[in-house]
């Protein structure tokens, strides 16, 4: 069997549910084990004298990004659908005031949202308020949205990572992730030792805490340990992984409306367009070419088999920023409409303005285009143009000739 | 030391959690997440007492399904019972409120709420906070995620001097 179980991935329900409860109770096992249900603890990190947040946060994302790579190198684990299903799409500028919100959130209430759920669950009181705080906030957001809404979903690069991102392979940017958290790692106990014993920061709270050296703890040289030859191992596993080749299928690139057009009418053999939406909102409008598919039986189209010779165009309601595993399997070019159908409605539907008297040509060229589109996918001719005005000259006057 | 305040080598809950979170990504084929069970809970509770508010709200509107009985609530009533049986067997369950050594009761739980209330706002701007996004997209490589992650310490490193009362 190979892993993700597709069932898992495509339905969150019954036995999905029962999958999420058990990852939930180790997660709230481990944080609170980790000391992540106790404020104190976590705002530490930012006054320099215990910087375990840093340490388990980056140790675990190490063991979990290696853990990929050595799973997908051996063939246990489709890699390329985790990162398909997992990984959000980069929004680069609402990720980074949102990252910057967050942090001033955390230091504020002392959680992060998944820790003040375990600091909940030990008994905090701060840590239920927290956690009330941040399911306010988030209808707050909701509320707001309109107002924001364009920034919320500007810099949007699609599903976007490091490796493709450098031309690297997976396993060689996971082991220098892996040396330079491991370096980190070292580099904050030495900040931890000079904020405690030079700074003096910390006091009574870090006495509680972890003694200030823990370089004799067994566990921490076995930890460190087997995430460096955990990252060799990667290395070993995947020799050669070109990473650039697959990005077209994992990013789907976003195509306008208006481009998606000209290649409907000039070059209709070069694209496949997949209308999500289902069959009777197909029936009652369409993009001229389109298939309906059943999203719920997108393995009948067998993409993961079709000769990539096409792009494929997916069309929704809206946006399609995550492909569905069976689309994304596809080994060509996957292109998704922006703004979904909507867009499309927009651009083909509507009787488009004439061009102002200024116009380019190639602005008179894209009018035309668009009121002939419009015309027959309307069945709508276009007002007609206004009569050729007559040049009015002078009459000649009728001199002689005809019967009077 | 007292025995409620030992806890794990962060590096060896740190490789726990990367495990945990591996297993996560093995057999669902996505991460942890918190932050969104936060939001299908407040729009739940919404949508006993307005619902044609929620329904003609663009964003509250938009997540198909059931707000309860989905995958994200049910792993934060996993969290609940881990950290619960955690803190009970390691004798850290009672009620109580966490402060710094200057800061009363009652600020302190101001500051806990409007906190929580920031990021609520942020979790949904970055569409994840720290669990979704900088732990579980960190692990794949995602740029937004280590965009996303870098912000966090830089937004709590930015603010940590002027809020340095309630927790030095």
């Amino acid at each position: 069997m190979r892993l993700p179980i597709e069932s898992l991935v495509v339905s969150d329900l019954g036995a999905g549910l029962v999958v999420a409860l058990l990852i939930g109770f180790g997660f709230g096992f481990v944080l609170e084990r980790a000391g992540f249900g106790r404020a104190t603890k976590l705002a530490a990190q930012f006054y320099l004298h215990d910087m375990t947040v840093f340490k388990v946060m980056f140790s675990a994302i190490v063991t979990a990004m290696i853990g990929l790579v050595v799973a997908g190198g051996v063939g246990l684990v489709d890699l390329d659908m985790v990162l398909r299903t997992g990984a959000s799409s980069t929004f680069f500028w609402p990720m980074l005031v949102g990252g910057l919100l967050l942090g001033v959130g955390f230091i504020v209430s002392g959680y992060c949202p998944g820790t003040s759920v375990v600091a909940s669950a030990s008994g905090n009181i701060d840590g239920m308020l927290t956690f009330l705080g941040v399911v306010v906030g988030s209808v707050i957001y909701g509320e707001i949205y309109p107002l924001i809404a364009s920034f919320a979903t500007s810099s949007d690069w699609g599903q976007r990572f490091i490796p493709d991102a450098l031309g690297v392979s997976r396993a060689v940017v996971s082991l220098v992730v892996t040396v330079v958290a491991i370096l980190a790692f070292l580099g904050a106990e030495a900040v931890e030792r000079i904020a405690r014993t030079r700074w003096k920061l910390g006091g009574a709270g870090a006495a509680q805490d972890e003694p200030v050296s823990s370089g004799r703890d067994p566990g921490r040289r076995a930890a460190l340990a087997t995430l460096a030859v955990a990252a060799v191992a990667g290395l070993a596993v995947t020799p050669v992984w070109p990473a650039p080749a697959a990005s077209s299928i994992r990013h789907p690139d976003g195509i306008d409306a208006g481009v998606l057009a000209h290649r409907v009418v000039e070059t209709p053999w070069s694209i496949r367009v997949l209308d999500l939406r289902g069959e009777q909102a197909w029936t009652k409008a369409r993009i001229p070419g389109s298939e309906p598919v059943d999203t719920g039986a997108l393995d009948r189209l067998g993409l993961r088999f079709v000769e990539p010779g096409v792009d494929l165009v997916v069309v929704d309601s809206r946006t399609v920023r995550t492909l569905p595993a069976e689309i994304a399997a596809y080994r060509g070019r996957v292109l998704s409409l922006r703004g979904g159908f909507p867009a499309w409605e927009r651009y083909a539907l509507t009787t488009p303005r004439p061009p102002t008297a200024g116009a380019s040509e190639a602005e008179r060229g894209e009018h035309v285009f668009r009121a002939a589109l419009n015309a027959f996918l309307t069945g709508q001719q276009a007002a007609a143009p206004p009569p050729p005005v007559r040049t009015v000259g002078p009459r000649r006057s009728g001199g002689g000739g005809g019967c009077s | 030391m007292e025995r409620t305040d030992r806890f794990w080598n962060p590096y060896v809950a740190g490789v726990a959690l990367g495990l945990v979170l591996l297993t996560s990504f093995v057999l669902a084929g996505k991460g942890l997440g918190a932050s969104g069970a936060a939001f299908h809970l407040g729009v739940a509770a919404l949508e006993e007492v307005a619902p044609e508010h929620v329904a003609s709200n663009e964003h509250l509107s938009r997540s198909e399904g059931s707000h309860l009985e989905n995958r994200l609530i049910f792993m934060v009533l996993g969290v609940v019972l881990g950290g619960l049986v955690s803190a009970f067997s390691a004798g850290r369950l009672g009620l109580r409120v966490v402060r710094g050594p200057r800061i009363g009761v009652a600020p302190r739980l101001g500051m806990a709420i409007a906190g929580g209330v920031i990021m609520g706002m942020a979790a949904r701007m970055a569409l994840g906070c720290t669990s979704g996004q900088a732990l579980s997209g960190g692990a794949l490589l995602s740029v937004g995620s280590w965009v996303f992650m870098m912000a966090v310490f830089g937004g709590g490193y930015g603010l940590a001097w002027f809020v340095r009362r309630q927790w030095t």
